[in-house]
């Protein structure tokens, strides 16, 4: 049942649009990787004069912000941010979601109606006003974004976890696994995770690409870090200078659409990959 | 390439009206033929404008917030109106006169005039407004008329008002924006803040209230029985709240907004549309709301009673390059607690000036007992810039920047405005703040409130935030609040200017200028000190 | 089938409930309170701030006033809202119409389009056509709603001078009847377009997938075999079934919609719940706040809720969880 990860990657590489998409991710992967290479003095200095731009001068290839930094330093060390956004809210509403949606699932009853109802509030309420309203309150800085963002996403993954659980349960390995006394924690990490990692693994893709717009969107309103550069801060400074100098808004947003078409992509190989049973389907 | 000449042009001649504004009675004015041309004005016509936020109310008499003060002047009349300069004109009220001893003062009122609902104008609502509304209720009402005792009514068209002591700086703050007059009839005996004429006016005004919807417009029509014969000329104002400055953009430039007042659109747009010909660009009439961008040094913080690190921070930051880079040419560069809009007292004549010299002011920071650790940090500050426009952000951004290049490490905190001002004036958790504030018609009014060391209040925002206090500074301030002769008044401002910029417990950063971009057929809308925060009475439409 | 009924209105209550006690909290974390923002605003005395606490009740403790919230939303009573000088409840029914017609109409466009661009991209698996929509609905799904709704304006209304950019009729309109309806679809044509790109890349992908599923099914190919027109066979043996889950991810969609509407209703000016939502974080007006998030929630809680009946109604089969 599981897959190799080799094996994985290779099969991801022979599916046209996980080439493409794994291909635009390690771009970006690079560029946020070899921010501190190419751009040692940081996103935020005021290189040059302001509003340059891209070639006019050969120093600022994408040319400069309003304030005179580097947009290609920005777009480098941005990568960085937004991309780190986007996975640790990932992470982080994957490990909620798969403890409530495994718990939930597992032990029914009860505690499944208490968490499927808060699961439910939390879907009721809806999402994007209360990423605003905890980043809002809280204060916009990198944590408190990635947690809004985090607390807003699990419940997807809950309920897809639970999914899994119900159906697992009942089968015979696990009805084996009680039968010979495995503790009931054991069985949920080691008997039935397993076998429902490739829906969350697709899930995942998918929950990164939203995570990197919600940053996006936030900063957009005015809700970014004011320390730290993602793509987001880069747009939403320079749409003030929109109709001026449009560039500095559609530099970082088309690094953005890529990324996020990129990441949309891998989830569509990986549902590819991992579900033989719809690979019939593209 | 016409709009690099352009900002050029204006950059320059801003610096000149920094030099000239010393001069007494100099009267700079930017370019604009609004107020230059002398057309026959059109009848009729609608004029559609954008703005944000919306409003609470529609009355400034019970608030001093923004959307208030530019809707309020529309509805309502003050006793008095400004010509350029800031010079008494007559309103609701013909004739004024001051006593000897500067503590009565008369107001002959203009008769005939009627309220939106028929009733008369008299001089009870006069003296209403002022002892029952303004002194109550009113922000700066409160300290302004804290020493009027009362209201006198011998006569429908007399009032005079009795004060414990002169107070010069009250004839600045009449007009129908910082004390509009309101209805006796409608709002003796009752709550005042929570009468329903606060969102339904009924007003002396040239415009009356024709629709309103929360949040989104409000549309003002023509009140036919104006005092000023023939006035206004325009049928409607439409007022839209657009919460996006780039759509408020859009809609100036698709011809869906016909102007736009108060730097409400990104600076940048504003300078690219008044290069079309289609366009005009206005920076005059915004007399009554000169606003300063300033940084506060929290004075309670050890490392601040060194005025040695107050002035290196000052020699470390390009107050010019702000000007031309955040504020994009629409401001001059800070030099005086004043505004350069208080002609009669803003002055640079002997006042302390901090160039932009990183060595002079490592050197300083050096003297002061702060050296370079091992990496390169001397010590860590924080800055918290107001989260209202984006100009505090940006500008906080530059100066992290400058900073670093001297060994100060800057961190910016944001948060919400009611986050910022919690922080900044009632808990007192910051080391620098940057703000923008108004700073009044008269310095009385919006200037002492930074500096009188009677005024460090913590829980009161936009009070004495660095908790400065300098008795020299205090004797100064109080003597002005009561002196009746300009000229002894300028001499004690100019001192007090002195003063406080070698003690720099703020540091002004921008005097900011505002600005009106509109179609070039809307005509005659900033004809006195008032501007768009005026009745609009004499605006027309041409074609 | 009452006892279904039944079950599901206790959850929906016990949802609310929830979604009330959570957003109350959320709330009175923040630090800084009304009056801060009244007094940033308006110059006020320190006594002046407090007794403003006392009249608004931000002097009582937390959990006093989550009671008295409580007990006064029984009645419906939504509270003052400082802001806007009104009662809360006022302010909501100007404001929910706007969203309710943006969310609606989203909805439904991005169902249809979708739905159409996903059969006919099914029906042309492999070939260049469906190539060229997959290609598009990707797009579509990675551009950012704000991105497309400045686009649109740029083009329709500053280049074009076509459209009105801003609010939800014409402001000062006299136009009554079919003239005002048609006021309102321009001003919110380009709003409820930008909201429904993201979703007709849903739609497009999950119909397109659920239609190949579809056609592959037995009774599928028998509608063939007996030699039913090929229109026929896909438009109504075959994508009645394939609407099934479009429809329960519209119940879904709902309550995204309405957190999208902030920034959509930001760039066009049109006063919603959303921005009224947003505005109210920034100002600390309490009521208005937990009055838009639960007038949302009870609006996705409702639509949530017929949706499952209609399911049931149509397809007793179903298991509803």
């Amino acid at each position: 049942m599981t897959v190799g990860s080799q094996s994985l990657i290779v099969r991801l590489l022979r599916h046209p649009s996980g080439l493409v998409g794994l291909l635009l991710i390690a771009l970006a992967v690079g560029m946020a990787l070899g921010a501190g290479f190419f751009f040692p003095a940081g996103p935020w200095t005021m290189a040059g004069p302001p509003r340059l731009w891209p070639g006019q001068n050969a120093a600022f290839l994408l040319g400069t912000d309003s304030l005179g930094r580097d947009l290609a330093a920005g777009l480098f060390h941005g990568s960085r941010v937004s991309l780190a956004v986007g996975a640790s809210a990932a992470v982080v509403s994957i490990l909620i979601g798969t403890v409530v949606g495994s718990l939930s699932g597992y032990y029914g009853g009860w505690l499944d109606d208490v968490l499927m109802r808060l699961t439910d509030a939390m879907q009721t309420i809806p999402s994007f006003l209360s990423a605003i309203a905890i980043v809002g309150i809280v204060g916009p800085s990198l944590p408190t974004i990635i947690f809004a963002i985090a607390i807003v996403s699990w419940p997807m993954i809950a309920r897809l976890v639970r999914a899994e659980f119900l159906r697992l349960r009942t089968y015979d390995f696990v009805q084996s696994c009680r039968i010979i006394g495995m503790s009931d924690m054991r069985i949920i990490f080691t008997q039935i995770l397993p076998n429902c990692l490739a829906p969350i693994i697709v899930a995942s893709s998918v929950l990164v690409a939203t995570a990197i717009i919600v940053e996006a969107s936030l900063s957009f309103l005015g809700l970014g870090d004011p320390n730290a550069m993602s793509w987001g801060t880069i747009l939403g400074n320079g749409r003030a200078a929109l109709r001026t100098a449009w560039y500095m808004t559609a530099i970082p947003a088309t690094a953005l659409v890529l990324t996020v078409l990129a990441l949309n992509l891998v989830g569509d190989a990986l549902n590819d990959v991992l579900n033989p049973r719809l690979k019939e389907r593209s | 390439m016409k709009k690099q000449l352009f900002q050029l042009d204006r950059r320059t001649f801003m610096a000149g009206l920094a030099t000239s504004v010393a001069l007494p009675g100099a009267i700079g004015l930017s370019a604009g033929s609004a107020f230059a041309e002398a057309q026959t004005p059109k009848r009729g016509g609608t004029l559609t404008t954008v703005a944000w936020p919306g409003t609470t109310y529609m009355n400034a008499a019970i608030t001093t917030s923004g959307p208030e003060s530019f809707l309020s002047p529309k509805f309502f009349d003050g006793l008095l109106g400004y010509d350029f300069g800031m010079v008494e004109k007559p309103a609701l009220a013909t004739e004024w006169s001051i006593a000897e001893d500067g503590k009565r003062v008369t107001f002959k009122l203009r008769p005939g005039v009627k309220w939106h609902d028929g009733e008369a104008f008299t001089s009870k609502d006069v003296a209403f407004t002022f002892m029952e509304v303004l002194k109550v209720h009113h922000g700066r009402g409160r300290s302004l008329f804290a020493d009027l005792q009362a209201v006198e009514t011998p006569d429908d068209l007399t009032a005079v008002f009795v004060l414990g002591k002169p107070a010069p700086a009250m004839l600045k703050a009449l007009d129908g924006r910082e004390s509009p007059i309101l209805p006796a009839h409608i709002y003796a005996g009752t709550n005042i803040m929570e009468n329903p004429a606060n969102t339904k006016p009924i007003g002396t005004g040239a415009f009356r209230l024709a629709s309103y919807e929360r949040g989104a417009s409000v549309v003002m029509e023509r009140n036919p029985d104006y005092w000023d014969e023939g006035k206004p000329y325009l049928d409607r104002i439409i007022l839209q709240y657009i919460p996006d400055a780039s759509t408020r953009t859009a809609m100036l430039e698709a011809g869906q907004a016909d102007i736009v007042f108060l730097n409400f659109l990104p600076a940048l747009d504003t300078l690219r549309l008044a290069a079309m010909p289609d366009f005009e660009l206005v920076e005059a009439g915004y007399e009554t709301s000169a606003s300063n961008q300033q940084m506060d040094f929290n004075l309670e913080r050890e490392i601040f009673k060194d005025a040695r690190v107050r002035h290196a921070i000052a020699h470390a930051i390009d107050r010019q390059w702000i000007v031309d880079n955040v504020w994009h040419g629409f401001g001059v560069a800070g030099a005086s607690p004043l505004h350069h809009d208080q002609r009669a007292f803003y002055t640079t004549e002997g006042v302390p000036q901090y160039a932009l010299d990183l060595a002079k002011a490592e050197a300083l920071l050096d003297e002061a007992g702060h050296p370079r650790g091992a990496n390169g940090v001397r010590f860590e500050l924080t800055i918290d810039p107001t989260p209202y426009g984006d100009e505090s952000l940006t500008a906080a951004e530059y100066i992290r920047e400058q900073f670093r290049q001297i060994g100060i490490q800057l961190n910016i905190r944001t948060q919400d405005y009611a986050v910022f001002i919690k922080r900044c004036w009632t808990d007192r958790d910051f080391d620098l703040c940057l703000y923008t504030a108004a700073m009044g018609a008269d310095p009385t009014i919006g200037v002492q409130r930074f500096y009188w060391s009677k005024n460090f209040k913590p829980g009161v925002a936009f009070s004495n935030g660095s908790s400065y206090s300098n008795p020299e500074v205090d004797a100064l301030l109080e003597a002005s609040q009561v002196e009746l002769d300009p000229d002894k008044r300028r001499e004690q401002f100019a001192k007090f200017q002195q003063i406080a910029m070698t003690d720099l417990p703020t540091l002004p950063v921008v005097h900011t200028t505002r600005a009106t971009i509109g179609w070039q057929k809307v005509k005659d809308h900033t004809v006195d000190a008032l501007g768009s925060l005026g009745n609009l009475a004499n605006c027309w439409i041409d074609g | 089938m009452p006892r279904y009924v039944l079950r599901r209105l206790s959850q929906a209550v016990l949802v609310m409930l929830l979604v009330v006690i959570g957003s109350f909290f959320l709330v009175k974390m923040a630090p800084g309170d009304l009056v801060d923002v009244l007094a940033g605003n308006s110059d006020m005395t320190a006594d002046q701030m407090a007794s403003l606490r006392v009249r608004y009740g931000l002097d009582q403790p937390v959990l006093v006033q989550l009671f008295i919230y409580m007990s006064r939303l029984v009645m419906l009573d939504f509270g003052y809202s400082p802001l806007n000088a009104a009662p809360v409840l006022d302010v909501i029914m100007g404001r929910w119409p706007v969203t309710a017609i943006l969310v609606v109409s989203s909805v439904v466009i991005s169902m249809t389009v979708g739905t159409v661009l996903g059969v006919i991209s099914a029906r042309n698996a492999g070939n260049p056509i469906d190539l060229s929509i997959s290609i598009l609905m990707l797009v579509l799904y990675a551009t950012p709603s704000f991105v497309i709704a400045i686009c649109f304006i740029l083009f329709f209304s500053v280049f074009l001078g076509a459209m009105p950019i801003a609010g939800f009729a014409t402001v000062g309109t006299q136009a009554t009847g079919f003239a005002y309806a048609w006021d309102v679809v321009k001003h919110l044509a380009m709003p409820v377009a930008a909201l429904c790109t993201f979703y007709v890349a849903i739609y497009g992908r999950i119909g397109r997938a659920s239609m190949l599923e579809v056609l592959k099914l037995d009774y599928v190919r028998t509608a063939r075999a007996k030699g039913l027109p090929e229109r026929r066979v896909i438009y109504v043996h075959a994508l009645r079934n394939a609407l099934l889950p479009l429809v329960t991810m519209a119940g879904l969609q709902v309550s995204a919609l309405v957190g999208g509407a902030v920034l959509i209703e930001t760039i066009f000016g049109l006063p919603g719940m959303g921005r009224t939502a947003f505005d109210a974080v920034f100002e600390r007006d309490t009521n208005l706040l937990l009055g838009v998030l639960f007038i949302s929630s009870l609006s996705v809680v409702v639509v949530n809720f017929v949706i499952d009946l209609l399911y049931m109604a149509l397809d007793p089969r179903v298991e509803l969880a």
